[in-house]
């Protein structure tokens, strides 16, 4: 049939087939091996280098005023970002852009060039106009600028109470001085992702899967300060600030019955919005970071506690010498150069030393340490107000037995911050219960819950020996040391103080330098406010009358700046003139 | 009774037989060449639209291709395997000179292979393939049926050898390859002995050998035959593209994605997919089911071929036969085994479907004319002529 000579290359095709089917076998087994076998595997290895998860940023929480409105607020911005390796023409798109960006056109062409992939040409634009610039650069197709939207935060009243709200870092948000800082955590929230998948140019795929995880906006914190105090607080401070030429002025005022902080001010201050050039000596909010020996103010405490022990009563009379002697340290009053009887209540008016230290020495060491104590001196009122520092108050063991009772009676020996001070006349105009004093009112969690800060109590003294004292503090107004802090149609009552300003670098009193202060309570008859004012090294004088009155005591710098705060306060609060 | 009649003479009914088209192995052309006009379109529409371009330019492109390659198909079954044979000689001396002109040609992604005919390219080496088996067939079948004489062999490698010079400096390893493979296959059924078999196969290595050594191999072509041995010791670029494939096909599992859905082929992650990686798109897209159905339509058109090498009436046709079946079958070998890793990336077509028209037209030119020799095939099996 078939000529025998075609055999061989018929097994030869033959062959050819069979070497065929065993590479066909091959690949075959190899592509169910990588398609059916090990599939998952490939697919979730495709599926992990499309997928780019992005943060969602959560908005940072709101800081109010107890009004309700915004100290601090986020709102959307967009930072612009190019990469100039995307560009070919930068001069030409610097042309376009810089005034947009309120950019100078040199600058911007300069970041524009080269081969970088990333130059941030402007942060936190707002966002309508980042939207604009976005537009134009679609229709001019424009490459290689990039839009990234970014919360930015905003300080619509920009110095209000600016020591307390603090500031964020402008990029991140993460906050660095202040409520910002102290309340950070709470504050930021918590970050969203989304996930999604991305070709290898890295655009997102339209029918790609997709995840988001939404973010958690931040808890909005409410504070207790009130905007009219606060601005009057604030403006009181820097008129006083000016007059005197201090070096810094504070106050505080706190509610009494509630221990809000209703203003807490700092001069001089300054815009949150925009910190260039801003000395960082003024981001302390000196109310609660700045020690002080209190000097006269705390002659009340020594004095109220004399009274609840039953040692003295208002009227109790004390023949006082014209100086006192002790351990060769000469104590002698302002004003007075004779040997004269004086009441409790005239000891408080006029703010004697002498008479002070008398009555310390009959309350004895271990009961004025106790009252000191138990008030809160040497340590922080709260924990709730950012920077603040504990002061100084020694234990009792460590009191001589010689000046450090009568020194720390007339308020040298301690360190306080105006806070303190207020919390501990804030104690006698509250029926002698202490409440700690706060700032903040209320956090407000995203889901719409609130907690409302619970502030701790402690009665330090009976209502019967506050009552007394309030009444001893408006003499102090009425005839005494106090008379420039008394406000038409309301009865006050408060304390001067004058010390000598304690250098910490000589170690030693300045010769000069003073620390002036006025603590009040307003109204004396039904306590409403106390009101807590420094100024740090007032000098010069104010004419008054026919004679000229130096600036450098309390009575004189510092208690007007408590009756211009009183009166506004008074009208805030509609507390009707008597 | 019908076995009678069939010997009996050439009669009216039985020319009209035996011009009777293969049904299987038209079919499965025509199947294949429609399949590579859809593959296009998904592995190159998404990539042209992220880039603005006009979506179904190339997969209009591959259409014209396919039926330019139909014609050129039906154009060479038509054609005389006397005449082919004839003419054997000035195609491969005209292959030639294309080799020579694209040697001056601009360099184009790192290599020479392309000369510009207006709207499309022309690509040297892929006609050669077919150029150089009509010539190793006519060459090797004037010797019939006596074991190759030495003389003839080296004739035969002369032959081959200066267009795979040609081709190799152009640099196109993996078309030289094919050449060694087919021409490897032509000579062991022509009749080479197996000592003379096993001399070229030692002469081969050695060759390789002391091209590496010389450094005639350029690195990079080195470096991607030899990366899929060795993941970690490559570089990131020659690993990239199978891992990439690799991704793609896996992820297509047994039944696929679907056609444009596939997120590899469709976001452009594989490299050249619409030419030489086009079958990660069929993985992908068409899963296991889908790959295993074009490697049958080619397996196929592989066992007709080989059917018509065996009732090929001369020796030359038988040759051409075979000589084509082998160098499909290692375009198809090569170019699947890369995508799964059993082979190494080289530039070799996956005949019929990958973009590039070169490549379609001669491959169907090519099949048109042992399709020729299958219309042609002797009534009466088993019966053979010298020519």
């Amino acid at each position: 049939m078939a000529d025998p000579q075609w055999r061989v290359p018929d097994v030869r095709v033959a062959l050819v087939g069979v070497a065929i089917v065993f590479a066909w076998l091959w690949v075959g087994v190899s592509l169910y091996r990588v398609q059916v076998v090990e599939s998952g595997q490939w697919a979730e290895y495709g599926a992990e280098q499309r997928v780019r998860s992005r943060e969602i940023p959560a908005p940072r929480g709101t800081i109010y005023d107890r009004s309700g409105q915004a100290i601090a607020m986020s709102v959307a911005a967009t930072d612009v970002i190019a990469n100039p390796s995307e560009i070919s023409d930068p001069a030409g798109v610097a042309q376009v852009l810089a005034p947009l960006l309120a950019m100078d056109v040199q600058d911007l062409e300069t970041k524009l060039t080269g081969n970088a992939q990333y130059a941030m040409l402007t942060r936190r634009l707002d966002r309508v106009d980042a939207l604009e610039i976005e537009k134009l650069m679609d229709d001019l197709d424009i490459r290689g600028v990039y839009f990234r939207d970014q919360p930015a935060r905003v300080y619509p009243s920009e110095d209000f109470a600016s020591q307390v709200v603090g500031f964020v870092q402008a990029d991140t948000l993460e906050g660095l001085e202040g409520l910002e800082r102290l309340y950070d955590a709470e504050l930021a929230g918590t970050p969203g992702y989304q996930t999604d998948e991305r070709d290898p140019y890295g655009n997102p795929i339209l029918q790609g899967d997709s995840e988001i995880i939404p973010a958690v906006p931040g808890v909005d914190i409410r504070t207790t300060l009130d905007p009219g105090i606060q601005i009057a607080a604030q403006e009181a401070l820097a008129l006083a600030v000016e007059e005197s030429s201090a070096t810094a002025g504070w106050a505080v005022v706190l509610d009494v019955a509630t221990g809000d902080v209703l203003a807490m001010a700092t001069a001089p201050t300054f815009n949150l919005n925009d910190r260039t050039n801003v000395d960082r000596e003024t981001f302390r909010n000196r109310v609660v970071t700045d020690q002080f020996e209190p000097g006269s103010t705390l002659k009340v405490l020594t004095i109220a506690a004399a009274i609840e022990e039953g040692i003295v009563t208002p009227d109790t009379e004390f023949t006082l010498p014209a100086t006192l002697e002790i351990a060769r340290k000469k104590y002698s009053d302002v004003g007075r150069k004779d040997e004269r009887v004086m009441s409790v209540r005239d000891i408080v008016a006029k703010s004697s030393n002498v008479g002070t230290i008398t009555v310390q020495q009959l309350l004895g060491n271990e009961k004025h340490w106790e009252y000191l104590n138990r008030i809160g001196l040497g340590r922080r009122t709260t924990s709730h107000i950012p920077g603040e520092v504990s002061g100084l108050l020694h234990p009792v063991k460590d009191w001589c037995d010689s000046v450090c009772g009568p020194s720390t009676g007339i308020g040298y020996r301690v360190n306080v911050t105006l806070l303190q001070m207020a919390a501990v006349f804030a104690t006698v105009a509250n029926d002698g219960v202490w409440i700690e004093p706060h700032v903040i009112d209320e956090e407000i969690f995203p889901d719409g819950t609130r907690t409302t800060f619970q502030p701790i109590e402690r009665p330090v003294f009976s209502e019967e020996t506050a009552r007394t004292m309030r009444e001893l503090l408006a003499g102090v107004v009425e005839g005494g040391t106090g008379r420039r802090a008394a406000v038409e149609g309301y009865r006050v009552g408060g304390k001067t103080g004058t010390t000598q300003k304690y250098l910490e670098a000589e170690g030693g009193y300045s010769d000069t330098a003073v620390v002036a202060s006025f603590i009040g309570i307003a109204p004396i008859d039904n306590p409403r406010i106390v009101v807590a004012v420094v100024l740090d090294s007032p000098t010069g004088e104010r004419i008054e009358g026919d004679r000229a009155v130096s600036l450098s005591y309390g009575g004189v710098s510092a208690a007007p700046v408590f009756a211009a705060i009183v009166k506004a306060a008074m009208h805030g609060l509609g507390v009707p003139p008597e | 009774m019908a076995l009678t009649a069939a010997r009996s003479g050439s009669t009216y009914l039985q020319r009209e037989r035996a011009l009777k088209p293969d049904v299987i192995l038209v079919l499965s052309f025509l199947l294949l060449a429609a399949i590579s006009i859809v593959m296009v379109y998904t592995a190159s529409a998404p990539r042209a639209r992220s880039l603005g371009e006009p979506e179904s330019a190339e997969a209009i492109k591959q259409a014209v291709f396919a039926v330019v390659g139909v014609v050129a198909f039906i154009v060479a079954s038509v054609i005389e395997p006397r005449t082919i044979r004839l003419s054997a000689p000035s195609v491969y001396l005209a292959s030639l000179v294309t080799l020579v002109v694209v040697q001056f040609t601009r360099v184009h992604d790192g290599a020479q292979r392309w000369i510009d005919l207006g709207p499309v390219q022309f690509q040297p080496s892929e006609a050669a393939k077919l150029a150089v088996i009509l010539a190793l067939a006519a060459l090797l079948a004037s010797e019939t049926g006596k074991v190759l004489s030495p003389t003839r062999i080296a004739q035969a490698l002369a032959l081959v050898a200066i267009p795979a010079v040609l081709i190799f400096m152009q640099p196109d390893l993996g078309t030289m390859l094919v050449f060694g493979f087919f021409t490897v296959v032509m000579l062991f059924v022509a009749g080479t002995t197996g000592r003379q078999l096993g001399f070229l196969m030692f002469a081969a290595v050695g060759g390789v050998v002391v091209m590496v050594q010389t450094n005639l191999l350029q690195a990079y072509q080195v470096r991607r035959l030899t990366a899929f041995l060795d993941e970690a010791g490559s570089s990131l670029d020659a690993v990239y593209n199978q891992q990439q494939s690799e991704i793609a096909i896996g992820a297509g599992g047994l039944f696929g994605t679907g056609l444009l859905n596939g997120a590899q082929t469709n976001l452009n992650f594989v490299p050249v997919q619409a030419s030489d990686f086009i079958f990660t798109a069929i993985g992908e897209q068409l899963g296991f089911i889908g790959a295993s159905l074009i490697l049958a339509l080619y397996a196929l058109i592989i066992w007709r071929i080989l059917m018509i090498a065996l009732v090929a009436r001369s020796q030359f046709s038988q040759l051409v036969a075979v000589g084509f079946a082998a160098m499909l079958m290692f375009h198809v070998f090569v170019n699947v085994g890369m995508t799964v890793k059993v082979m190494p990336v080289t530039g070799l077509p996956l005949p019929w479907m990958s973009a590039g028209g070169t490549a379609f037209v001669v491959m169907s030119t090519g099949l048109g004319i042992v399709h020729g020799i299958w219309m042609r095939r002797s009534p009466v099996p088993g019966e053979r002529s010298i020519l």
